[in-house]
């Protein structure tokens, strides 16, 4: 039989088991253990002669499906010999290993239907909120401290990076000098001591240039760490807020 | 009430309001209706561009906010606006770890593993990196392992309203009953031909 090495590869020895039982048309809930072994071992064989990487999983499985071809060989106690249904000594070995594939099957599929949507969202674009900050007379901005965890910068450092998608192509070219981490750091206290209080966490990001916001991310980062600065979140999912650290908030 | 006026009131609070968006609360507190009453301007409103054709933008409902976004048929003009389009989808073992955590969360990376049957390290860390995972707390026993569960901008990346959209999960026995289909078709096509 002509053996197909799909230069996609695999998700592991799962999906491989997988594929192999829909091409050799078997039945899920009887394996024929001697065949699914030599197919299985055929394929980590042609990969290893393409000098292709078998990760140690593979070879778990390879193991596995010996062992339990092996096991199937075994003769069994006398009276299950009898019975159609297998009782607690004569466990149906090839149980556990159906019912990992049929489990990761289950994700799998799942997965189709999510990648649908993940596609379907993609056609759908967004703005920016407007920025109100021009429009408020002063910046009285009372905040509870609560914990702001890593997750949510991760959140709106994304959102910025997503932001960043719909260029307008009318831009300028601007000249761009290398930016030096530490002069970004500066500039970014220099912000917060010239606004005199709580700085939004987007306005930290004036230009949509993505090694821009990389640097500024990471300067903010380093800052908090240096313990130069603070932020703050109002509630789940509001905007963050960041102050220098000897800022005492009203 | 004059209804005509309530929707484009929203329909300016969402323009505001961006991919922010706004949540049936806020909508209700900043136009001092009822529930009821906003639950059905935001319908008119969703109605009202639905049913025109001439209009670009939908109202839909992302992780709890009702948000405006541009329509579906659209985009294939708003993407020639971008001058070179992004190229981020994920991967096939970051869909299929992030699908096992969505519908079994909270869960530790040691039983992701178990269910894909591969390590999980490189691509949890791509997920938590990517926004689309987090840790939700830590599980009782032995070496008290990290537990993981999807993100609010897990649900805006799939475009679901909230974890009660995700697709309920494929029937054991209609998958297999669809397999034996598949494959008599495959079969069968070939004599066709």
């Amino acid at each position: 039989m002509q053996m197909n090495i799909k230069t996609a590869g695999f998700e592991g020895p799962l999906d491989l088991l997988l594929h192999l039982i829909k091409q050799l048309e078997i039945d899920i809930y009887d394996i024929p253990m001697a065949e699914i072994t030599e197919q299985y071992l055929l394929y980590i064989h042609a990969m290893q002669e393409l000098e292709l990487d078998v990760a140690s999983e593979y070879l778990v499985m390879a193991a596995t499906l010996l062992a339990i071809k092996s096991e199937m060989l075994l003769p069994r106690h006398e009276e299950t010999l009898e019975e159609d249904f297998f009782e607690e000594e004569g466990v149906d070995p090839r149980q556990e290993l159906v019912e990992r594939l049929i489990e990761y099957r289950k994700y799998k599929e799942a997965s189709l239907e999510l990648k649908e949507r993940e596609q379907e969202r993609s056609l759908m674009f967004t703005r920016p909120p407007i920025d109100f900050s021009e429009y408020s007379s002063e910046r009285t901005v009372k905040l509870e401290p609560n914990r702001v965890t890593i997750y949510d910068m991760l959140g709106a450092f994304n959102k910025l990076m997503r932001r960043q998608k719909l260029k307008q192509p009318l831009r300028t070219k601007i000249t761009r000098e290398e930016i030096s981490l530490e002069t970004r750091m500066e500039e970014i206290l220099h912000e917060l001591d010239v606004s005199g209080g709580w700085v939004n966490f987007y306005d930290l990001f004036p230009y949509y240039d993505r090694e821009f916001i990389v640097m500024t991310f990471i300067g903010i980062l380093e800052l908090l760490k240096r313990n130069e600065i603070i932020i703050r979140q109002e509630g789940n999912f509001e905007d963050l807020w960041v102050a220098r650290k000897d800022f005492i908030p009203t | 009430m004059n209804i005509v006026n309530w929707t484009g009131i929203l329909e300016s609070l969402l323009f505001a309001a961006g991919d922010e968006g706004l949540t049936l609360q806020q909508i209700m507190k900043v136009m001092d209706v009822e529930e009821w009453e906003a639950l059905q301007i935001i319908d008119d409103l969703k109605r009202e561009y639905e049913e025109s054709e001439n209009r670009g933008i939908i109202l839909i409902q992302l992780a709890g906010t009702y948000q405006l976004a541009t329509k579906k048929e659209h985009a294939i003009y708003l993407k020639r606006l971008v001058e070179t389009p992004a190229q981020s989808t994920l991967s096939q073992a970051a869909l299929e770890t992030l699908t096992i955590i969505a519908y079994k969360q909270p869960i530790t990376r040691l039983e992701i593993e178990e269910i894909r049957g591969v390590k999980a390290d490189h691509v949890l860390q791509t997920l938590v990196a990517k926004g689309l995972v987090q840790e939700v707390g830590r599980a009782d026993g032995p070496g008290r392992p990290i537990l993981y569960g999807t993100t609010k901008e897990f649900l805006d990346y799939f475009g679901l309203k909230g974890l009660e959209e995700l697709p309920p999960l494929p029937d054991e026995k209609n998958a297999y009953e669809q397999e034996e289909a598949d494959l008599f078709f495959d079969q069968l096509n070939p004599l066709i031909e």
